[in-house]
């Protein structure tokens, strides 16, 4: 019975993890189609969301690597209390990071948090260096990278073809090409964050013995089907969000840059969830839409919002780890039984709850990257 | 004590560089021809220069197609994997 109560909570943390995971990301998805004029915010805001649902079905490489190549899993219940901490290192996390206004990944505090809470329930041995080193943190570092040369050299090369042409006509073009290319980033966003949350969902479920681990890993259609719709409904609930900030925060770049940055995330994203590489998608899309601005003039791109990504990225992982074990910690206080993540989701919420009222009293917090 | 070299998946990682690269650049370029030839072709015509504003047309049409095909090729090639 225990059992079974701390699956629900696990799950339902989880897609609220997912759910802010596409609440918090919708700018980055959305913001290039309507700084341009691509599309209406409404309408941007609606087919991300649905291109968010329909990517979480294309491909379960990343979920995979989430459940078997970050941390060692044990098949016993008290390890869903080590996923539950993870989880709540990451949400806690990503809270302070939002009521702060500092960029965070989402994907690097739930990798983090997942770290801490193993190293902290089963020492440094649950910690699959390997995985985490190979298939996170390298890749964490080449993606924004890689976008950044992607998105720089597809702008040159689209100045250099359409360069003398009326700008009216070549605007329009890419506007309408932005429809495509802003898809294809949604796509990419749902394809690698939510298998992230159904990856978590599959590590509580084998500890739960609910099913096999290992090479014999399946994820359930239950798992993608929930994670799917927590992350589209999340990039819808942000989207409203978005739009009221709109026009006064987001970086103005032509529709040439935004069809450039869009494609280069978007190819980068999803050539590394085909291999399983969960991402900052964050940080990959941030890295494309500095590129494509540094390849017309360097003086255009805010260096300092490069920078701050650069710290977020250190800060992050150390940070969720932390905050991940320090919750297993606590959680482990109250036994291998329902109470301790009972009470610690009340703690959660009710933090949560105070610091949306603080924010909503203050005003939202100025970032750097709007600033 | 593995090397951290070692831990690193070079030919996955190889793989998302080529891609990227590949697809990033080459579908936006091919777009940008696409729409190259689109507003050539309207130019022209505008003319009375129907030859070759066909022609144009033609070359647009062709790299909307290639663009279109590599969009869901890229996709297929994801879902059957």
């Amino acid at each position: 019975m225990d059992a079974d109560l701390i699956v629900v909570i696990v799950v339902a943390t989880a897609l609220a993890f997912d759910f802010t995971n596409g609440f918090h990301d919708t700018a980055n998805v959305v913001a290039t189609s309507i700084s341009t004029r691509a599309m209406a915010p409404q309408l941007a805001v609606g087919y991300a969301a649905v291109l968010n649902f329909a990517g979480a079905f294309i491909s379960l490489e990343v979920a995979a690597t989430v459940a078997k190549d970050v941390v060692a899993v044990r098949a016993e219940p008290e390890f869903m209390i080590v996923v539950f901490g993870g989880l709540v290192g990451a949400i806690a996390w990503n809270l302070i990071t939002w009521y702060f206004g500092l960029p965070s990944s989402s994907s690097h505090a739930l990798i983090g948090g997942m770290v801490g809470a193993a190293f902290v329930a089963d020492g440094a041995e649950a910690v699959m260096g390997d995985g985490v080193l190979g298939k996170v943190m390298v890749p964490a570092l080449v993606a924004p990278t890689l976008a950044f040369v992607v998105g720089g050299l597809a702008i040159l090369f689209m100045y250099r073809i359409v360069g003398r042409l009326r700008p009216g006509p070549v605007s329009s073009g890419f506007r309408a090409g932005q429809i495509v290319s802003g898809g294809l980033l949604a796509v990419a966003h749902g394809t690698n964050d939510a298998q992230k949350t159904m990856g978590v969902i599959a590590l509580a479920l084998v500890a739960n013995g609910s099913i096999a681990g290992g090479d014999d890993l399946t994820i359930p259609d239950w798992v993608v089907v929930s994670a799917a719709t927590a992350i589209a409904l999340g990039t819808y609930a942000g989207g409203w969000r978005i739009i009221k900030t709109m026009g006064s925060r987001i970086h103005k770049m032509d529709a040439a840059q935004g069809f450039a940055a869009q494609g280069a995330g978007a190819a980068v994203i999803l050539a590394s969830s085909q291999v399983g590489f969960p991402l900052s998608t964050t940080h990959t899309i941030s890295g494309a839409v500095i590129g494509s601005g540094a390849a017309k003039r360097l003086s255009a791109v805010r260096w300092g919002v490069a920078g701050n990504i650069v710290v977020a990225w250190i800060l992050t992982l150390p940070a969720a780890a932390a905050i991940g074990g320090l919750t297993y910690g606590v959680t482990r206080v109250f036994g291998t039984g329902a109470a301790g993540p009972v009470i610690v989701s009340v703690l959660i919420v009710a933090a949560s709850t105070v610091l949306f009222l603080r924010r909503a009293q203050r005003g939202p917090a100025v970032t750097a990257a709007e600033a | 004590m593995i090397s951290p070299l070692a831990a690193v998946d070079w030919d996955a990682l190889l793989q998302v560089v080529w891609v990227s690269l590949l697809t990033g650049i080459g579908v936006t370029a091919v777009f940008a021809v696409a729409i190259y030839g689109a507003t050539r072709a309207v130019d022209l015509s505008r003319d009375g220069r129907a030859a070759e504003a066909g022609l144009f047309g033609a070359v647009s049409v062709v790299a909307l197609l290639v663009v279109g095909g590599a969009v869901i090729f890229g996709i297929v090639a994801m879902t059957d994997k």
